[in-house]
């Protein structure tokens, strides 16, 4: 035991020294966070589908990181809406219902991914669109260019031309 | 002292850069070599001002000059040595510096390759000077790197911690080369409009600049990726935050045109669209330049805000209007009738890769700028991310491996089907049969099956190309070793071609790998408890701090067993720096062939009691590394001269 009170006054000196009370708002509720696992795995529902858990996280925003999902972000913001998704999920929400609360206190910036509809999909129909258009012209110009001309036939079998080809590029 | 230099060598540089490109130009014009001469002195001496610049600023970092503010606000006394000279370039101004030195060198090379040349050479170097001009000039106003500092402070403000990477000099200097490098490609084409001559002398010219630009380009994302997996701690590679998508759309671009720019070698065809490319290519390398500085996007890479999100947007309204305008002019010259003999052609495999490439650039670039359009037209944020960007450029990504198998062999010109059959009825049974095994071996994720069979079937077709070239070798008598050597070098750019396919084939199989099989889960363990994983055991053994020149960590210690074996030791930690809100993660990792481990310290006791960590298994994510070796191979191979050339 007493090696660990030395590690806990390590740990305030070094951290705590600097406070991380004050420097994160969260960093109080993690701790009885912490200690609230610790005192047994039983008081975490066990019902709640981690699975599910890790799908509805894909899809939203960390608050506070740039461009990372709540479920890759390392951030502790991150870790506690993880736990507020499992909370929710336990208390027998659904999954959709989940992302909608979030919606709904973050708005739609939180979806990672446009909602599909409105003026949104303009964004999902790019790059059919750009596919689309990129086909169509080539179709245009391959019929364009491909139109038969007047030129004298050519003698030489196509296939036979290939080996010729294909046996020159082979010499050493 | 030493800012005053730098400042005064940054004006002397404007001033020869522009005079430079005005000789050149005139030169140029009136025939007259005494000017071009002059111009490419001009050059010289512009490479050696930005480079003393650059020393001067090292040395102002290695000094502790915190009297100069970019000094001030990057180091403090107890930065390292090695992250003082990588600070460098490690914020706006310096890397806006690093950028202007490279451009400078590409410059000089080209004046020694090419001086002499009467052609396009004057032009292209007018254009290079121009465009460090700019480069110079940003740095004078919206962004100077000497700019002093009053009252100098005592202690400087520190470096991004995240910076602190061996990763600083290698991405940043790689990602750089590829951008900075298709302004030569750029500068010749600019030349070929301005002149007239717009045939195929830029394209031959400037292939082997196109493939250095894209293979440092390449090189760049690459360990940008790295970088990203084993320094930000959230386990992945690539989050399509916006500036790497910028960085990506002119990696897209520049891939289209490396192959169609093989059209044009070969059939003089497609003049327009090479121009349009190298136009949008280097258009993209501003744009994306304008994205990380201008600080109009949230991004984990973007430094600052100021006017110089106004510098680069004019100049990349002039650079488009200037080379698009140029395109106008010369439209006559430029769409020549094309001809081809058949719709089953390797041209019309070119065409379709250009197609799909072209429209994952457009797509990006669409994806990254939606959330400003939304803000501006509907008032509403939205989020653009990773799950729209997997989605949607999972087609177009497929279509390209697959192109990527059919486009080397078949024919130019037109295909028989018995060349067709002959060259594709092996590799599609192999394709095939990859399904159907990875089907029943339980491999259950569509994307996954279609992903590797298609991998396999791109990767037979330069198999089966490789061992025909191979076995004709071998009849005329010469060994195995060298008539593969033999084979790779008489046909380089081929061959080179192949590898680096053969890379990204790699690539995909990491990418594809690591999203279909990966785990994770995240525990919270007592000392002494232990989470099992995919078939590990991972103990939680305790904590420990520690205080390091820069910062404090937090480390906890973890067993990691699996069945009897003995337990390998893994610490993951967290870093407490002064100057960052939020402590960063240390994360530890094993790589592997298949798997990778990989622990991420969460929330811990004070007393070291309990710790949460998040625990992933990577799977075939070093694949992804291995590639971008196999690539590094391939476009040497591409690179060395070309001995049919000769």
């Amino acid at each position: 035991m007493r090696r660990a009170g030395l590690l806990a006054l390590a740990l305030a000196v070094l951290v705590g020294g600097r406070s991380v009370e004050a420097r994160a708002p969260e960093a109080p509720r993690l701790a009885t966070g912490v200690a609230a696992a610790a005192t047994g795995p039983a008081n975490a529902a066990p019902t709640v589908d981690e699975e599910t858990v890790r799908r509805v996280a894909a899809q939203l925003r960390c608050v506070v990181c740039q461009n990372l999902s709540v479920l890759d972000s390392p951030s502790e913001m991150a870790a506690q809406m993880r736990a507020i998704i499992r909370e929710r999920l336990a208390a027998g929400e659904a999954p959709e219902q989940v992302v909608q609360y979030f919606v709904a206190k973050y708005g739609e910036w939180i979806l990672l991914s446009p909602r599909e509809h409105g003026f949104n999909l303009l964004v999902w129909a790019a790059p059919v669109v750009s596919v689309l258009v990129g086909l169509a012209v080539v179709a245009v110009l391959l019929r364009r260019w491909t139109r038969p001309r007047a030129r004298p036939a050519t003698p030489i079998d196509p296939a036979l031309r290939e080996r010729i080809r294909r046996e020159l590029d082979s010499l050493p | 002292m030493i800012p005053e230099l730098g400042q005064g060598a940054l004006v002397v540089g404007i001033v020869l850069a522009v005079y430079g490109a005005i000789a050149a130009a005139a030169g140029a014009q009136t025939g007259r070599p005494a000017l071009i001469e002059s111009a490419q002195r001009a050059a010289l001496a512009v490479f050696a001002l930005v480079t003393a610049c650059f020393l001067l600023l090292a040395y102002a970092f290695l000094t502790f000059d915190f009297s100069v503010r970019y000094v001030a606000h990057q180091t403090t006394l107890s930065t390292p040595f090695y992250y003082r000279v990588t600070a460098v370039w490690g914020a706006l101004e310096g890397s806006i510096l690093l950028w202007a030195w490279m451009l400078a060198l590409y410059t000089l090379i080209v004046v020694l390759r090419h001086r002499g040349e009467r052609d396009l050479y004057p032009w292209a170097l007018s254009v290079m000077l121009g465009i460090i001009a700019f480069f110079l000039l940003v740095m004078t106003l919206p962004a100077p790197p000497f700019e002093r500092l009053t009252p100098v402070p005592a202690d400087g403000r520190g470096l991004n911690p995240l910076l602190e990477d061996t990763g600083m000099i290698t991405h940043p200097v790689a990602l750089y080369l590829g951008f900075t490098g298709f302004t030569v490609p750029f500068a010749f084409a600019m030349a070929a409009l301005v002149t007239g001559r717009v045939g195929d002398a830029w394209i031959t010219t400037t292939r082997r600049w196109t493939i250095v630009a894209w293979y440092f380009l390449s090189l760049g994302l690459l360990i940008g990726g790295w970088w990203s997996y084993h320094v930000l701690g959230w386990g992945g590679y690539w989050a399509w935050d916006p500036v790497e998508n910028a960085a990506f759309m002119p990696w897209l671009t520049g891939t289209a045109l490396l192959h169609s720019a093989m059209i044009q070698e070969r059939r003089r065809m497609l003049k327009l669209w090479n121009i349009s490319l190298v136009i949008l290519t280097f258009g993209l390398t501003i744009f994306g330049t304008f994205l990380t500085r201008s600080g109009v996007i949230a991004s984990v890479h973007a430094f600052s805000q100021g006017s110089i999100g106004a510098f680069f947007l004019a100049f990349l309204g002039l650079v488009l209007l200037v080379a698009f305008g140029g395109l106008a002019w010369r439209w006559d010259r430029l769409t020549a009738q094309g001809e081809l003999d058949s719709i089953l052609s390797r041209e019309s495999a070119f065409l379709l890769n250009n197609v799909f490439l072209v429209a994952a650039a457009f797509t990006v670039f669409f994806g990254t700028v939606f959330p400003l359009l939304s803000e501006a037209i509907r008032g509403v944020k939205v989020s653009v991310g990773a799950p729209f960007f997997n989605q949607v450029n999972v087609p177009l990504f497929l279509s390209l491996i697959f192109l990527m198998g059919v486009g080397p062999l078949i024919a130019w010109r037109r295909a028989s089907i018995d060349n067709l059959k002959r060259n594709f009825l092996g590799p599609v049974a192999i394709g095939l049969v990859a399904a159907a095994v990875l089907h029943l071996v339980g491999v259950r994720s569509t994307l996954a099956v279609l992903t590797l069979a298609l991998a396999l079937f791109a990767a037979a077709t330069i198999a089966l190309d490789v061992l025909r070239g191979t076995r004709a070798r071998l009849r005329t008598g010469a060994g195995l070793a060298r008539a593969v050597t033999g084979l790779l070098l008489r046909h380089n750019r081929r061959y080179g071609g192949f590898v680096i396919h053969l890379g990204i084939l790699l690539v995909a199989l990491g990418v594809t790998g690591s999203q279909a099989w990966s785990v994770q889960t995240e525990a919270t363990l007592k000392r002494g408890q232990a989470v099992e994983v995919a078939g590990y055991r991972f103990r939680f053994e305790g904590l420990s701090a520690t205080q390091e020149s820069t910062h404090a960590r937090v480390v906890g210690t973890f067993a990691v067993s699996r069945g009897g074996g003995a337990p390998i030791v893994m610490r993951p930690s967290k870093k407490f720096y002064r100057q960052e809100q939020a402590p960063i993660a240390g994360v530890d990792y094993r790589m592997g062939l298949t798997e990778d481990l990989y622990l991420v310290l969460g929330d811990f006791a004070r007393d070291g009691s309990a710790a949460t960590v998040k625990v992933l298994v990577n799977r075939l994510v070093s694949w992804i590394w291995i590639g971008g070796l196999v690539l590094t191979l391939g476009a040497l191979l591409a690179i060395v001269p070309d001995d049919r050339a000769a």
